[in-house]
């Protein structure tokens, strides 16, 4: 075990793609209550959370050629994953008509499609950046932060947005463009 | 003006929050333009991604590690294809003739490699169980699917054992075999280890019962002596 401890996330993900369950369980090990978190935000309900979260490793398991082991963004790729199907139960259970779920969907929908340069992030590296996006998050005003959630954690697209907040969706698109322009300066300065 | 209007969708994109006129707006801007700022891209895909690492962070059950184990093996089949065809696929095209010989030795030798991996991993396994302590929705469970046999198997197996006719038999003989085997390997392991230490209790407990007859007599002794 204190072996494949030391192993990158690199290394780990070239193992599953061998389909080692070991390495996708150290995987599961290094990854769960990152992820986890982040669903739960979403979906709020612990057994729901629970249950996505599951999938999210069966469907790593499932479509690990799917991953680009060029850019090797792991990180990346898997916490956008753990959202879009986070968000697609959400919208699910809400009653948001989508088409069925199969393996094309999926690949279509909750695979990510991530950049084809890329700089990579690993997961230490951002928990210790915990408090640098703390402070960039609260440097934005009340709105450009309300819109940022909805979009991010409440998986609204602009109109859904627009309509909650009784705003134009072109308003509200500049609101997500400001925040998220705004969020990336704060971060960088923060480096 | 392009790279202007590149960076607006890809800030929108990056949120999942395009409609589907700017969806195809920037899916042709990906495939046409030479110049697409596929760096930025990146930048924002990776921000937002950073965005989550501002929560506190919370934890799963940790049976949940075992849930996801039997969905996993739920999916062999599926996966046991893929390998099948990733394997088909590393094989370097031969002549027809050839490639028919090739073929039925490939399916003998993938047969012999496979249970021979199973005895293998199931070795393994069993080491893990004897030599290391049991710590239920810890490590073992993703190690069991690996041997490709689950908690079901062992259940089956033992209400099998109860007189219970009712198992479920859709593997091939080899393999239903290799379970039955590691299944009872598995019960003997349990069963001898539980045995082995209820043999050390009672001689613990018959060493304890002399020692406190020995003091008696020493007491009793005693108290005559004072007498």
């Amino acid at each position: 075990m204190a072996e494949s401890n030391s192993l990158t996330d690199a290394e780990i993900m070239l193992k599953i793609a061998g389909y080692d369950s070991k390495a996708l369980e150290q995987l599961y090990d290094r990854y769960a209550p990152f992820l986890y978190t982040l669903i739960k935000k979403i979906v709020i309900d612990k057994e729901t959370s629970e249950e996505i979260l599951s999938d999210v490793f069966v469907i790593i398991w499932r479509q690990i050629d799917q991953f680009d082991f060029k850019t090797n963004n792991i990180y990346t790729w898997l916490v956008t994953l753990a959202r879009n199907k986070a968000i697609d139960v959400l919208n699910r259970r809400g009653g948001k008509m989508l088409p069925d779920y199969n393996d094309e969907y999926e690949k279509e929908h909750i695979i990510p499609k991530l950049s084809k340069e890329v700089e990579t992030l690993e997961l230490e590296e951002v928990l210790n950046r915990k408090e640098k996006m703390e402070k960039a998050l609260s440097s934005l005003t009340d709105a450009q932060r309300y819109v940022l959630e909805l979009s991010y954690y409440g998986g609204m697209d602009q109109e859904e947005i627009a309509n909650k907040l009784k705003i134009p969706t072109v308003t509200v698109k500049s609101k997500l463009q400001v925040a998220i322009g705004n969020l990336m300066q704060k971060l960088s300065e923060a480096k | 003006m392009d790279k202007k209007k590149c960076l607006e969708l890809i800030k929108l994109e990056v949120l999942g929050c395009l409609n589907e006129t700017d969806t195809e707006s920037l899916k042709i801007m990906k495939e046409k333009n030479d110049d697409f700022p596929w760096m930025e891209l990146s930048d924002y895909q990776n921000l937002v991604a950073l965005i989550p690492s501002a929560l506190e962070m919370k934890y799963p059950a940790s049976e949940l590690k075992d849930k996801t184990a039997m969905k996993l093996y739920n999916i062999r089949d599926e996966i046991k294809a893929k390998i099948d065809a990733k394997k088909a696929l590393e094989i370097p095209s031969l002549p027809v003739e050839e490639q028919l010989e090739s073929e039925e030795k490939f399916v003998i030798e993938e047969k012999v490699e496979v249970e021979e991996k199973v005895f293998a991993e199931a070795e393994e396994g069993f080491h893990i169980n004897t030599d290391e302590p049991l710590t239920p929705g810890k490590d073992e469970s993703f190690r069991i699917v690996s041997n490709f046999k689950e908690k079901n198997e062992s259940k089956n197996l033992t209400s099998e054992t109860h007189g219970n006719t009712d198992v479920s038999v859709s593997k091939t003989a080899p393999e239903k075999d290799v379970i039955e085997k590691i299944t009872r390997d598995y019960i003997n392991t349990q069963m001898e280890s539980e045995i082995d230490l209820l043999n050390q209790s009672i001689k613990k407990n018959k060493i304890l019962s002399f020692i406190f007859f020995l003091i008696t007599l020493i007491l009793i002794g005693a108290l005559y002596f004072i007498k």
